[in-house]
């Protein structure tokens, strides 16, 4: 074994922090739970997001392997049992202890533990399952966890972990099985499908389960939280993380695996890693440009459309068109393309029809829907209802007035929204995309899934 | 018209608000302005000046809460302690007469509970405004908020918030940390949550804080707090570095009372 001995815990802490902040999930989501009385700790179902780092992403979760050791050979891992990296491990006692701490000062919302594979999946899982048992009973830990179920382990033990945390999650790693088999040859398709099954029917059975004992119990009455009497199988949810840019497929190919993904295993999120070559691995893309953020983007814009907005990835993109545009986001691109549904009268439109608008968010068109019962809305009131109407006003009109004389027209519209900054954001502009000129002569959306190519390097 | 000057509290608007029913002059011959608000005299206006009563305001509350349902109610509270600048007081509306208005629409309905989502009104637009960045600022600080262990092992957190956000951070971190002795310090309106040990909290005034004492810490205060920071640092992605989305996400006016952006981190 070449783990170190004799680490202080900042140097553990150091590597393996390190070692884990490739992994995106670091959300406190999903759970609502009060406060026992005793112990310590409660969830807030939207998350609370405890500070940011230099990054710019959000630190909810003290976020750690329990070691860097690795028997696997994963290409784009920087732990890989390849690579030369320092490796640690903690004591379980170690990370209750870190975790409570952090905790009480209120640096942190809960744990999110992950690990490499240290010795066997089994030998690995149980370890992750001690620490977990310690946190929640020794400790009376009612936080948040998160905690990744390792390929490979055993259903019995990855049923026992579950009951013990808030979420789970197991990497799909990579979109397709063809790139998993090239990059991660000790994983496959089917050591991380069938875990998230598993994790999937769990989490439906003890739902049942609860609901069955609720009905006996209590008749009448709303769901029970106290997962301290009435144990629940990871109450927030599964989640899983894809890594985007290591291999070829496409943004089309990415995003069906994640809408399968939602429909077949009800997953919570799918969440997307624009990937940072750490390894140097010859099998692997350089990417001059720097990690491709501006793809990462507009896929987590685009999962948004598929989980709040009822878009399908079939009406996003095809096999004709199997990228997103980079410079409008995938809203504004797909009603270009439909021009056909718009304009949209505001006090007259369903919610579904609201939602379909550039510039209208879900709460802005559940405000919309409550507001109008009232009174006629003008474009003034959606102003204050939160609706963004630099893009919204080529689409609405209001008491069958547009805001200004604008066009229907693809060109024209085009032309004005590519003119708003905002399409991509400041901080990916100024973090390796200075090169683009969104003012090129001539420019107009179907011509940008060539320079898309060039630019993400894919 | 007849004008109502009340003090901006939550008492004193509530007070006025039943003063202005009481005189039974008309909702719309009447307003309401917040004492410390009133820019300039109308001419064509009475002014009364309505002093604050306990007794008044706890009926408003009631009926409030009992007409509108409990989340109308505290979105109200939260719109009346919400902070305004001046510049933002010039330009808006004034904060008591949005909170009247709208408690007079949200009476007239037959469910009161949906006032605040009559977004049409100028009014509820005002108060739904209001509320929303005084519960922003509250949601940013339960995650900011950082406490620091005491040499006598109570955990103690100092805030600087615009808005009077302590009642709802006190009601947080009572139900997170029941068996922690803790105190939250609202330093700019010297005001405190205290909280025992498996018991409940109070809010206290302070007039005075006892700094030499606040700043004695436990000795493993500075050991968890250098592990919190190397943790803040090793968990960052240089290849994404982005300072201006961190600024973004937390701004620099919360830095000073946390621990990893405090200016001290640096040095």
């Amino acid at each position: 074994m070449r783990i170190a001995q004799n680490l202080t815990l900042m140097e553990k802490l150091n590597i393996l922090s390190d070692a884990a902040k490739y992994d995106v999930a670091c959300t406190s989501s999903g759970v609502d739970r009060g406060g026992s009385g005793k112990g310590m700790g409660n969830c807030a179902a939207p998350g609370i997001c405890h500070t940011f780092s230099a990054d710019g992403r959000c630190i909810s979760l003290l976020k750690i392997l329990f070691t860097n050791e690795c028997v696997f050979n994963c290409a784009y891992c920087y732990n890989n049992c390849n690579s030369d990296v320092r490796r640690a491990a903690f004591t379980p006692e170690e990370v209750c202890t870190l975790t409570m701490e952090f905790y009480r000062r209120n640096y942190i919302e809960g744990l999110f533990l992950s690990s490499g594979v240290l010795v066997s999946p089994n030998y690995t899982m149980d370890l992750l399952y001690q620490t977990l048992y310690r946190l929640r009973y020794v400790h009376g830990f009612h936080g948040y966890i998160h905690v990744k179920s390792i390929p490979g382990a055993d259903p019995l033990l990855v049923e026992k972990v579950g009951f013990l945390a808030d979420r789970m999650s197991v990497n799909l790693e990579l979109p397709t099985a063809d790139s998993l088999r090239r990059l991660a040859p000790c994983k496959s398709r089917s050591t991380i499908l069938k875990p998230m099954r598993q994790i999937q029917n769990s989490i439906a059975a003890s739902r049942q389960e609860l609901a069955l004992l609720e009905r006996r119990l209590y008749p009448g009455r709303g769901e029970l939280a106290h997962w301290q009497e009435t144990p629940r199988f990871a109450p927030a949810g599964q989640s899983t993380q894809m890594i985007i840019g290591a291999t070829p497929e496409s943004d089309y190919e990415i995003l069906s695996v994640a809408e399968g993904l939602y429909q077949n295993f009800h997953l919570k999120r799918v969440f997307f890693s624009a990937f940072v070559n750490v390894t140097e691995d010859s099998a692997l893309p350089a990417l001059p440009g720097g990690p491709p953020l501006l793809r990462e983007h507009r896929l987590y814009q685009a999962d948004w459309l598929l989980r709040f907005y009822h878009f399908k990835v079939s009406e996003l993109l095809s096999k004709e068109k199997p990228d997103f545009n980079i410079f409008l986001d995938p809203k504004c691109d797909w009603a270009l393309r439909h021009l056909e549904f718009f304009p949209v009268e505001i006090n007259r439109a369903d919610y579904y029809t609201l939602l379909r608008v550039p510039g209208i968010g879900y709460k802005s068109a559940s405000r919309i829907v409550k507001a109008r019962r009232q009174s006629v809305l003008t474009f003034s009131d959606l102003k204050k209802i939160g609706v963004v109407l630099k893009r919204a006003l080529y689409f609405i009109t209001c008491s069958g007035r547009m805001m200004y004389n604008t066009k229907l027209e693809e060109d024209y519209i085009c032309r004005n929204l590519m003119g708003d900054k905002t399409q991509i954001p400041r901080e990916i502009r100024e973090s390796g995309y200075r090169q683009l000129s969104l003012f090129d002569e001539g420019m107009i959306a179907q011509d940008s899934a060539a320079s898309f190519q060039k630019i993400i390097g894919a | 018209m007849q004008i109502f000057i009340c003090e901006n509290s939550i008492d004193g608007i509530f007070s006025g608000i039943y003063r202005a029913y009481e005189s039974r002059l008309g909702h719309n011959n009447i307003r309401l302005a917040a004492a410390d608000a009133l820019l300039s005299y109308e001419l064509f206006c009475q002014y009364e000046e309505v002093p604050v009563d306990p007794e008044n305001s706890r009926k408003v509350a009631a009926t409030l809460r009992s007409r509108l349902g409990q989340e109308a109610y505290r979105d109200i509270c939260q719109a009346i302690s919400a902070c305004e600048t001046e510049i933002e007081r010039r330009k808006n509306m004034d904060k008591a007469e949005a909170v009247y208005k709208t408690v007079v629409l949200g009476l007239s309905m037959k469910n009161g509970s949906g006032v605040l989502s009559c977004l049409g009104s100028p009014y509820v637009a005002r108060v739904f405004q209001l509320a929303r960045s005084a519960g922003n600022e509250a949601h940013h600080l339960l995650g900011f908020l950082r406490f620091q262990e005491l040499a006598n092992g109570v955990l103690f957190s100092r805030i600087h918030p615009k808005n009077d956000v302590l009642p709802l951070l006190a009601e947080h971190f009572a139900d997170r940390l029941p068996m922690e002795n803790f105190i939250i310090y609202d330093e700019n309106r010297r005001t405190a949550a205290l909280h025992r040990k498996g018991s409940g909290y109070l809010l206290a005034e302070v007039p005075e804080a006892d700094e030499a004492f606040l700043n004695r810490f436990s000795e493993k205060e500075q050991e968890y707090q250098r592990l919190w920071l190397e943790f803040f640092h090793s968990i960052a992605i240089e290849a994404r570095k982005n300072p201006r989305l961190q600024r973004q996400n937390i701004p620099k006016r919360f830095w000073p009372d946390t621990v990893e952006l405090a200016p001290e981190a640096f040095g």
